[in-house]
Parts: structure tokens; C-alpha cells; sequence
């Protein structure tokens, strides 16, 4: 039962560097733009064909 | 394949020359060389697939623009900031990013354009983020390609990159992020504390959970609670309540409590209950501030652009320099419809102009010669020279844009009332408390703290302060998503409540179109006679001037002096020295109108010596109108059209559209009259027009709608503004703004039946806080999520492909 006293604290830290990360991410743009990326995947194929196409 | 309009821009064609453009392997029709160097360019890039993706047409492309003034030093220190040796970026404002693709074509356009390092492009506010090296490629460089995309750029100043509303949205993130892990970190302790009390638990493990609790909980109350507290303390500084006031209070007493049990080692601890209070809160903040960003992002874009370039004179020309330039004494020429780059003063001759960004007032003013004018208001009939008094930030308007971005303070009405509601709720809130906590004090000391905070924590204001913005903004929000700007809150509610519309004819039920096989020369050649009537219209954006330039683009240019603008009849103006008048017959010819035998609507252009040439105006229904009129009846709404159109025409488009009122040869005057009229019968009238020859009629209505596009639309007096130029969105607004009104309804009985329920009941100590604060906030959650509802339901438009795509789909396909 003990284990407890240790595992929390651990709990507690790991969840500092989860917030920490996450500030992070934040102040390095990640979350500005929610809407826009989404569609950079979509024509992913057709842009590498015509990368080959084009030398 | 549709070779009647461009491939590009869906602009109609030229009859002759055909221009065609080859992208991916085939011949394509398109308008303008403008357009075929976009199309083709875009192709060699090797993004073809942009016209498969997009599902709006581009924005016809402009060529021979000459952004060099851009490289100035004084322009560029202003708009380009240095990030590292080699590094700069610069943040641009485009006119025409309608749809993701776009914001895909410009991010692998620019990023194979050489020295951008990195592109980042955000759709819905319209912003361009480029990161270059300003060694290898020089700003002009990147805004030319821009523009050969079909995209206007208007770069922003430095110091509007580290915008107010990004930090806004990154702190509330990050105070969200905070209050969420913390919350769970909370409950699971106050979990293991709970279970204690029934199975029993060593008091030292006790200790270590609650003193665990205070470690977890005090990092919400101070870090993410913070928005609170300022609110709180803001308000009572100016001896006013808000809703902040009992939360700040109740959040600080809980936290305090609780703080003394882990000291002591006495009652309940509360950390778990005040983590959640602050969580659910800031949820509901959050939803409401991003939906506040949402609609805010589109119209400042359009509203608060200011001019960036002028047109000066130098010598006997006028030459197109940086604003930031112009220094006081410049002679500078402003066109019909644009903004007034400097504040000065007005000099060649007496026009009207709107300055309703600056006063509020819609209603255009007359300024006569030697008046002051201030930048940033609208030139309704130009153009108009000006000589510049100040420039940049010593203007009227940069000093409220300064206090606008400091505040979006303005609220509407309909909110207004409510924070008063709220405000006077709080107040009985207090006082509840106070006699709650005296009486238990009388009666039973101990529970006297427990059931002050549960009223505290209980009554919930915010879902009275919450129930209209979040409605508001919401269908603000959702609207703008949709091409619908609505730039005055209170717009919607007259919207939902109109049961009449009066439209405008010409440009707004109507498209006019030109054809070189309808013009009659009378004089000289064909080529003569489009190339001065192209001169006379070129500062105007009335829809015919832009049909007439149109058509007259293969025309030699011509250019013209001393033009001025007579509302509802035509142009005049000398061009190479001979004085020519450009409009309505009567106007044209200067003869009485009652005389002339048989009126037409054709544009006359003649000199002091009779006609020219005359130019048979055509005209086509708008996309979307007979739906928008269709739907109007079926809701037994009345529909009529005013116009200063002849009675013929009038007819004949009330006919097809199936309207039985319409007023022929109106002028502004009498518009503005007969919606007088209409509005003393009771009548709530929306009156749809297009925003720059109309701006006194539609100031005139409870509810003005312009349609339009570009930044000069953003001046123009109305309240609601249809980006999409698409009328049938209006049956869309209607819809939501009738759905706004019901939800807020709903919101406010809920608040009302909530707080009359809760409070006598917490009041009598039957409500233990934990209780209250799942309560209270469940109580914001409701409203906030019944108001998000506004628009859920799928609107007709959105539920297909919308016929660009489905065109450009079929045309791929084959």
C-alpha cells in the first residue's frame, strides 16, 4: 500500500511535463489554426505524381 | 466544357478573342490574360488539382499591378519583421481566400516561390503567414505572386502579428489545459478521501490526500481562475457587479476554506468541488470565445483594413504610393466607393461621405470644398481630391482603431440588456447570501459557512450573462462560415422579425450585362466610344461601370478628369479635353425626362453636341433570387421592389420573379420615403441592396442587407453584408436568425426556472456545495450548448456540392 506515496508524486510529475508539453505546443503555434490543415492531406497522391511527372 | 465562363474565375468570357489557357492538358476558356497567366502558372507548378478541390471560384486575377512601392524602407520596416540574420516574415491579408483550397493552392504556390522558407495559411482569417529571406526575394516579389494567384494582398503592420485575440486564445488554452488535468487530479483524491470516510482510512494517508488535494487544486485557483479574479476586481474598482463578482467570491471562499480544514485538520475540504467550478466555467468562456473569434476574424479582416496605398499626385498625373508615405500638402485622388487614406482636407469639389466607421452615424454627410475629411471613411460619390493634413498614427482613426482592439466593447443591444439583468440578479444574489449565512449563524453556526457558499455557488448568473452573447455570437459565427457578415448584432433580430423586404433592382436582383453586338454608335468609331465611356466610369464600382469596363477592356485606355458622380442618373466628366456626360437618357441629353417620347435603360454617352453612342443594358437574374422569393411567400413574408430603374424594366423582372408591388423611377428620396411609409404601417422592413448607391436608402430600414464583395463593401451602411454575393444565403440567415431569437428565449426561461429552484432550495442548507457547483455549471453548459445548436441543422446549401465544384468535378471527370 505504500507504494502509493510514491506513485502519485511520480503521477505528479509526469503530469507537469504533460502541462509543460502542452504549453509548449501552444505557444509554438500548434493549436492557432484547427481548420486549415486539415485538408493538406487530401491531395497528397496527386502532388507527388506530378512532382515525378515534372523533371 | 462551359465556355462561357472563365475557367478560372467564372467571369463571363469576351465574345471575341477567345483566351484560352492549358491546364493540365487541355484547352480552357478564360476571361483576361490575367486569369490565363493564373491558370497556367498554377499549372506549371503543378497544382492543377486546385480547381478539382475548390468550391468557389477564384477572384478574377489583376495584372500589371505594380507592388514595388512596397519595397520602400520607410513601408517595409512597417510590415516586415526581421525574425534572425537572414529571416523575416511578414503577415498578409488576402482578398479572395473563399475556401481551404485556396488556402492549399497559395501554400504550395508560395512555397515553391524561391526565398520562402515557410508558408502558413489560415482560411478562416484570411491571413497569410510568409517566413523569407529577404536576401534572396524582396516583399513586392511575394505580393506579386500573390496577386498572379487572383489574390489581393494587403500586408499587416508588425505590430498587429502578435495579434491581442491569438494571445487571448493561447492563454485560454492553456488555462483550460490547467483546469482540466487538474480537475481529474482532484477528483481522484477527493475519490480516495470519500471512500475513507466510509471504509475508514489512516488519519496520516488522510492528511497526505488532502494536503495532495491543495497541491493539485492550487494551480487552477491561481493560474486558471485568473480571468475571474481580474473581472471581479475590475468591476468593483468601477463600482460596478458582473457576473465575475459572486464567482471570483465564490471561487477565493472555497479555496480559503478548504485551505484552513488542511491547516487545522477540521471539516470538509472542497478542492475537488472548486477545480470543476472553475473548469466548467472556463468551458463554457471558451466555447463562447472562439465563437466570438470566429465571426470577429472575418469582419475586422474586411472592416478595419485600411487603405495601404494612395493615389498621389504628381505633376499632372497621379502616381500610386505607400500611405505611410504621403506627407502633409500631398494632393491625393480617392475613388466612389473606396477609403480616405489620410485624414485632410476636401478640395476640388462637395461629395458625401460615410463615416459611419468613425461616428456610428450610417447616414452619409455632405462636406463642401476647404471641409475636413478624416481616413478611413468612404467616399460614396467620388472621386475626390484631397489635400493631406495628417497621416499614420496621428489620424482619427488610428486612434480608434487603438481603442477598438483594446475592447471589442461595442455590444448590442439585446446583450446590453442582459448584463443589466445580470448585474441586477448578482445584487439579489448578495443579499440572499448574506441573510442566508446571518440566519444559519442564529441558528446552527456550524452549517452557516456550507450553505452560504451553496446559494454562492448555486445561482447562476452567468447562465442569465451567458444566455444572449453565446447565442449571438454563436449565430453570428455560424452565419459568417456561410458568407453572411453580419456587422451589427442587432441586425439579426430585425431579420428574424421582418415581414417585409423591399430589393433594389439593379445589381441586387439583377446582373447587368453588356454586348458589343447592343451598343448603337451614333458618332465615330465603336472602339472610341467604349474606350471614353470605360475612362469616365473608371473610378466607380456601380455594377454596370464594372460591366461597361468589362466589356470595353479590349478598348484603347483612355483617361479622364474632373469626373463626378450624380447619384441615380450618370457620370460626367472630360476626357482629352472634351466634356462628356455617361448615364440615363434624360441626364445624358439634359432633357426633361417627361418629354422624351420613349424611354429606354439604355446607358446614353454623349458630348455637348448630342448622343455618341447609346449601350443596350441586358440584364439577368441573380443566382439564388427566385429561390430567396420563392421561400419569402411560402412564409407570407411581402417582397417589393423600389428602384430607380424605368418602369418597363421594373415590370418585367416583378413579372418574372412573381412580385406584386414594385415602385418604378424611385429616387433616393423617394426609397427612403416610401420605407417611411412602411415602417409607420408597423411594418419591420429588411431592405436589400448593394451597400454603395444605396447606403442612404439602407440606412433608412430596421434591417439593411448589402451584397457585395471586396473591402469598400465593409464601409457601406448595413448591418448585415452577403460576402457570397449569393442572395438564396439570405433564406439561410433568416433561418438562423429566427433559431437565434427561440434559443435565447430558451435560454433565459432556463436561467430564470434554474435560479428560482435552486437558490430557496441551497438556501435552506439542502444543497452541499460539491452539489452546487455541478449545479451552477452544468446550468452555463446548458445554455452554451443549447446555443450552439443554432445552426447544427444541415442548411440546403450545405447539404450538396455547390454547382462550382460540382461543374469543375464534371469537367475533370470528362
Amino acid at each position: 500500500m505504500n507504494i502509493i506515496l510514491l506513485l502519485i508524486p511520480i503521477s505528479l510529475v509526469l503530469l507537469g511535463v504533460g502541462v509543460w508539453a502542452f504549453f509548449w505546443a501552444v505557444n509554438h503555434a500548434q493549436f492557432d489554426d484547427l481548420d486549415t490543415p486539415a485538408l493538406t492531406p487530401l491531395s497528397e497522391d496527386a502532388e507527388t505524381v506530378s512532382e515525378e511527372d515534372a523533371p | 466544357m462551359n465556355a462561357t465562363a472563365c475557367f478560372h474565375c467564372g467571369e463571363a468570357n469576351p465574345a471575341s478573342p477567345v483566351i484560352l489557357a492549358r491546364v493540365q492538358g487541355r484547352e480552357r476558356a478564360v476571361c483576361c490574360p490575367g486569369c490565363q497567366a493564373a491558370a497556367e502558372w498554377i499549372d506549371t507548378l503543378g497544382l492543377g488539382d486546385y480547381y478539382r478541390l475548390r468550391s468557389e471560384p477564384a477572384l478574377r486575377s489583376d495584372l500589371g499591378f505594380d507592388y514595388s512601392a512596397w519595397d520602400r524602407p520607410a513601408l517595409r520596416r512597417l510590415h516586415v519583421r526581421e525574425t534572425a540574420p537572414g529571416r523575416a516574415e511578414v503577415i498578409v491579408l488576402v482578398d479572395g481566400l473563399r475556401c481551404s483550397a485556396c488556402a492549399w493552392l497559395i501554400e504550395r504556390a508560395m512555397r515553391s516561390t524561391p526565398g520562402v522558407l515557410e508558408v502558413g495559411v489560415n482560411a478562416l482569417a484570411r491571413r497569410v503567414v510568409l517566413d523569407f529571406d529577404p536576401r534572396k526575394v524582396a516583399l513586392s516579389g511575394l505580393l506579386a505572386a500573390l496577386a498572379r494567384l487572383g489574390y489581393t494582398p494587403h500586408p499587416l503592420t508588425a505590430e498587429m502579428i502578435d495579434s491581442q485575440r491569438q494571445r487571448e486564445s493561447r492563454d485560454a488554452m492553456k488555462r483550460l489545459a490547467v483546469a482540466g488535468l487538474g480537475t481529474m487530479q482532484a477528483m481522484m483524491m477527493a475519490v480516495a478521501l470519500y471512500a475513507g470516510v466510509f471504509d475508514g482510512i489512516d488519519p496520516a494517508v488522510r492528511e497526505f490526500f488532502r494536503w495532495l488535494g491543495f497541491l493539485v487544486a492550487t494551480p487552477v485557483v491561481l493560474y486558471s481562475a485568473q480571468p475571474f479574479f481580474r473581472g471581479a476586481l475590475r468591476e468593483w474598482r468601477s463600482h460596478r457587479l458582473s457576473m465575475d463578482t459572486p464567482v471570483a467570491l465564490a471561487i477565493g471562499l472555497i479555496y480559503l476554506a478548504s485551505l484552513v480544514g488542511v491547516l487545522v485538520g477540521g471539516h470538509e475540504i472542497y478542492f475537488d468541488s472548486v477545480s470543476m467550478f472553475v473548469l466548467f466555467l472556463l468551458l463554457g468562456r471558451h466555447l463562447a470565445m472562439r465563437a466570438r473569434h470566429r465571426a470577429g476574424d472575418v469582419v475586422d479582416a474586411l472592416s478595419r483594413l485600411q487603405p495601404a496605398l494612395a493615389e498621389r499626385r504628381e505633376g499632372s498625373a497621379f502616381a500610386s504610393v505607400a500611405v505611410h508615405e504621403l506627407e502633409p500638402g500631398d494632393i491625393v485622388r480617392v475613388a466612389s466607393g473606396a477609403a480616405i487614406p489620410a485624414d485632410g482636407l476636401l478640395r476640388d469639389r462637395a461629395c458625401r461621405i460615410d463615416e459611419s466607421l468613425l461616428s456610428g452615424e450610417s447616414t452619409p454627410v455632405r462636406r463642401d470644398p476647404g471641409q475636413p475629411v478624416i481616413a478611413g471613411s468612404l467616399v460614396i460619390d467620388g472621386p475626390i481630391e484631397l489635400e493631406v493634413r495628417r497621416i499614420g498614427a496621428d489620424t482619427v482613426l488610428a486612434g480608434i482603431v487603438r481603442m477598438v482592439t483594446h475592447a471589442a466593447s461595442e455590444r448590442p443591444r439585446l446583450a446590453r440588456i442582459a448584463d443589466a439583468r445580470a448585474a441586477r440578479f448578482v445584487l439579489r444574489v448578495l443579499t440572499v447570501t448574506v441573510l442566508t449565512a446571518l440566519a444559519w449563524a442564529w441558528f446552527d453556526p456550524s452549517r452557516a459557512l456550507p450553505a452560504a457558499l451553496a446559494v454562492l455557488v448555486v445561482s447562476c448568473p452567468c447562465a442569465f450573462a451567458l444566455a444572449v452573447p453565446a447565442a449571438l455570437t454563436r449565430a453570428v459565427a455560424v452565419l459568417a462560415q456561410r458568407g453572411v457578415l453580419v456587422v451589427d448584432a442587432d441586425a439579426l433580430e430585425a431579420l428574424a422579425t421582418a415581414d417585409r423586404f423591399v430589393f433594389d433592382k439593379t445589381g441586387t436582383l439583377t446582373e447587368p450585362s453588356f454586348e458589343r453586338t447592343g451598343v448603337q454608335v451614333a458618332r465615330g468609331t465603336l472602339d472610341d466610344a467604349l474606350g471614353i465611356a470605360a475612362a469616365l466610369e473608371q473610378g466607380s464600382t456601380h455594377p454596370l461601370a464594372l460591366a461597361l469596363r468589362r466589356m470595353a477592356a479590349s478598348a484603347p485606355a483612355r483617361s479622364a478628369a474632373q469626373l463626378r458622380q450624380i447619384a441615380g442618373a450618370g457620370v460626367e466628366g472630360e476626357v482629352d479635353g472634351v466634356h462628356y456626360r455617361l448615364g440615363r437618357v434624360d441626364f445624358a441629353l439634359g432633357v426633361d425626362p417627361d418629354r422624351t417620347s420613349a424611354p429606354t435603360d439604355a446607358l446614353v454617352l454623349a458630348d455637348a453636341d448630342g448622343e455618341i453612342a447609346r449601350f443596350a443594358v441586358g440584364e439577368q437574374a441573380r443566382a439564388g433570387v427566385i429561390d430567396l422569393i420563392r421561400d419569402l411567400k411560402a412564409r407570407g413574408i411581402g417582397c417589393e421592389i423600389l428602384s430607380g430603374d424605368c418602369q418597363d424594366r421594373v415590370d418585367a423582372i416583378a413579372a418574372r420573379l412573381g412580385i406584386g408591388e414594385c415602385t418604378a423611377k424611385a429616387d433616393p428620396a423617394a426609397k427612403l420615403a416610401r420605407l417611411d411609409a412602411l415602417r409607420k404601417a408597423g411594418h419591420v422592413v429588411a431592405m436589400v441592396g448593394d451597400g454603395i448607391n444605396d447606403a442612404p436608402v439602407l440606412a433608412g430600414a430596421d434591417v439593411a442587407i448589402a451584397i457585395g464583395n471586396g473591402s469598400a463593401m465593409a464601409h457601406a451602411a448595413s448591418g448585415i453584408l452577403l460576402a457570397s454575393s449569393q442572395l438564396d444565403s439570405l433564406i439561410e440567415a433568416r433561418r438562423i436568425a429566427g433559431e437565434m431569437l427561440a434559443r435565447l428565449k430558451q435560454n433565459l426561461g432556463w436561467a430564470l426556472a434554474y435560479n428560482l429552484a435552486a437558490v430557496p432550495l441551497a438556501a435552506l442548507g439542502w444543497v452541499p456545495p460539491w452539489l452546487a457547483a455541478i449545479g451552477m455549471s452544468a446550468s452555463s453548459i446548458v445554455v452554451v450548448l443549447n446555443s450552439l445548436r443554432i445552426g447544427r441543422r444541415p442548411s440546403i446549401a450545405a447539404s450538396g456540392p455547390s454547382p462550382a465544384t460540382g461543374k469543375h468535378v464534371r469537367e475533370a471527370a470528362a
